[in-house]
């Protein structure tokens, strides 16, 4: 199975740039600013444009502390709390983010629901980590950049996950690269550990730039990736399906 | 001064030892220096060692209010905010006491074991108690202990949806919000304390932004050990959909399978909704002119609806009076009202105990009451049922002021159902 992916080798990274697209990204903003959609709305495209909306259910883990909910908050394009907080309970945040594929220029609409659960609250409340993980088709492993002790533990999460939800996605992402001064993870040990566990891993600035809401920029690489890796595995599981139906 | 005007600061420490918890404030002020947090718990301290109970006081800059929840939690709301009243910190107190006791359950707050810990965890309840002391409030809950009511158009057909939609998600207890202003809800949400329903209203507020939500919460005076899950989902920007359940079903269960089947099918009706917030009931009921808002509560089921536009009015009242600036002034009127004059809600000895000698001295009821500024006037009448406050221009003649608020009144009541 090929794990290994090449940015961009499935979607257009720098799609969100070109003139083509204006359209597609004009439905998920409204005044400059993302737009945000409650369970019963979806963006609106003129008719000529429709397209097919792909759904994914990604559930964010990691160590308290390491920016989970900051995370997709920045995703969202929504505010970014100034002060770490533990989250209560469980916290859904539906994305959604228009790609190009690469392959046949098809344009696709990724709904993806990050869901987003405070540790403490899944040590606490049994039923919690169940729900998250049920029917995931991803899961992020967020680890900051700022704190080693969240970068070790990805390697305890890892291995725990190694058990019967094999097949589910799994990427990392480290949080808070932005403060590099404060760095306590170097970029040799995140190599190392790329290529030990197989993993993608993404770098994400989660501070907000300035006072306005997050650029289309600062987001596109990682929702993009994220994309790519969602695709990848539909596109596995429909020709493992296909062999079988052979067979 | 340390403390500037019009500023409003909150402070929680442990009652046995005088610790500092957290410090929430509004206003133009910087948070109080250790001294002064220490003279202010020192002072009620020396108090109660000597079997005096310090509540209040007041000092030429502004009020200060003390309490201690159950032996444990000690909450100091510091106001020097012109005209604060001691309803509204006293209530203040009350619901931020509440906001803790929904998020971290009453055990963890009477039973302290880990003060470093505890702190940590009322952080999660920072949002909640700042909805409660923004400026300008959203609604007058947090004052009245009503919840904030809006009529919709056509309750009927949402109160089925609703209905079944609670009943599929294995609950008795669901609630359908715009902006934190309850639509519809259950007959048994209806039945939660009056706080409670306040309080869960201005929770489902302060998570917006997210799509759904899976939240335990212990009900401070139903379940304060015990926590019940609050789902809520959010249907379309500022309309939640929340019902509170035991163990089952999964949030991902009620999501996909639930949401959009009940409530896709009155998507418009619920964009209907949304238009209609500030005004908070339909076109169809006329109010006479001259009003620029109305504070209505039923005294019968602790609703209250506030209204503070859509009304018929000249354009300079429009430019004049900011809705802010409205729902304050009711605010503010109703807080006169009801602590000089209208006193017949069932408030208990204690709050009998806290108000002042004179209102002792009426031999009647007061059952309608009105002020004139230089640029408003308002008018209260309160029946068995109902309270009813509007607020006019100054151009309403004052002989005039008793029929509108009847007129109104009326109009409110006989053409909905509120």
């Amino acid at each position: 199975m090929s794990r290994r992916l090449v940015p961009g080798c499935l979607v257009l990274s720098d799609w969100y740039r070109s003139a083509e697209s204006k359209e597609f990204f004009s439905s998920i903003l409204y005044k400059n600013r993302r737009k945000h959609f409650g369970l019963l709305e979806g963006p609106a495209l003129p008719l000529k444009l429709s397209v097919d909306t792909v759904s994914y259910k990604i559930f964010v883990c990691g160590k308290s502390g390491v920016g989970k909910t900051a995370f997709v908050a920045k995703l969202a394009g929504l505010e970014v709390p100034s002060m770490h907080h533990e989250t209560t309970g469980i916290q859904t945040t539906v994305v959604f983010w228009p790609v190009k594929l690469r392959e046949n220029g098809r344009v696709l609409m990724f709904r993806l629901q990050f869901w987003d659960c405070g540790e403490n609250a899944i040590r606490r409340f049994d039923h919690l980590l169940p729900a998250c993980r049920d029917q995931a088709d991803a899961m992020l492993l967020l680890f900051s950049f700022t704190d080693r002790s969240s970068f070790d533990d990805l390697f305890n999460q890892l291995a725990r996950l190694s058990g019967p939800e094999n097949g589910m996605l799994k990427l990392v992402v480290g949080t808070k690269f932005d403060q590099f001064m404060h760095t306590d993870v170097t970029e040799k040990e995140l190599r190392e550990f790329q290529q030990a566990w197989a993993v993608p891993v993404f770098r994400f600035q989660s501070s907000v730039s300035g006072v306005s809401q997050p650029a289309l920029e600062d987001v596109a690489p990682l929702l993009n990736g994220l994309a790519e890796h969602l695709w990848n595995q539909d596109q596995l599981a429909v020709s493992l399906q296909t062999e079988v139906g052979v067979c | 001064m340390m403390f500037q005007a019009g500023a409003v600061q909150l402070l929680c420490l442990t009652a046995s030892s005088g610790v500092p918890l957290f410090c929430r404030g509004r206003g133009a002020c910087r948070q109080l220096p250790f001294s002064v947090i220490g003279s202010l718990n020192g002072v009620h301290m020396f108090g109660s060692s000597q079997d005096a109970q310090l509540s209040s006081t007041v000092t030429e800059w502004g009020r200060v209010l003390w309490r201690v929840y159950h032996e444990s939690i000690t909450l100091i709301a510091v106001s020097s905010e012109e005209g604060a009243s001691e309803l509204y910190l006293e209530r203040l107190l009350e619901n931020v006491f509440s906001c803790m006791v929904l998020i971290l359950g009453l055990d963890d707050l009477a039973n302290i074991k880990n003060v470093e810990r505890l702190k940590r965890d009322l952080r999660s309840c920072y949002k909640l108690i700042d909805s409660f002391l923004e400026v300008p409030n959203e609604d007058v809950g947090d004052l009245t202990h009503c919840a904030d009511c809006l009529i919709p158009q056509e309750p009927t057909i949402l109160q089925e949806c609703l209905d079944g939609f609670s009943q599929a998600a294995e609950s008795e207890f669901g609630c359908l919000l715009v902006d934190g202003k309850i639509v519809v809800a259950t007959e048994k949400w209806w039945r939660l304390a009056p706080q409670e329903v306040v309080l869960l209203s201005f929770l489902v507020r302060s998570l917006g932004g997210s799509s759904s939500r899976d939240y335990p919460v212990f009900l401070p005076q139903g379940s304060p050990n015990v926590p019940h899950r609050l789902l809520c989902f959010q249907l379309l920007a500022g309309v939640d959909v929340c019902v509170l359940c035991g163990p089952t079903p999964s949030l991902q269960k009620v999501e996909r399978e639930l949401v959009c089947r009940f409530w896709s099918p009155l998507i418009d009706c619920l964009r209907i909704c949304v238009r209609l917030k500030g005004r908070c009931f339909p076109g169809t009921v006329s109010i006479p002119q001259g009003i620029l808002g109305l504070l209505l509560i039923n005294r019968d089921n602790s609703r209250a609806l506030c209204s503070i536009q859509g009304f018929q009015e000249s354009a300079q009242s429009s430019a004049s009076f900011s809705q802010e600036r409205r729902r304050e002034l009711l605010r503010q009127f109703y807080t006169l009202a009801t602590t000089r004059y209208f006193l017949a809600e069932p408030q208990g000895e204690k709050h009998r105990a806290l108000t002042e000698e004179f209102q002792f001295g009426f031999t009647h009821e007061p059952v309608q009451c009105y002020l004139v500024t230089d640029d408003c006037k308002c008018f209260g009448i309160q029946t068995p049922q109902y309270q009813c406050f509007v607020l006019t221009t100054d151009s309403v003649p004052t002989f005039a002021l008793r029929s509108l608020a009847t007129r109104t009144l009326t109009a409110l009541t006989t053409q909905t159902a509120f």
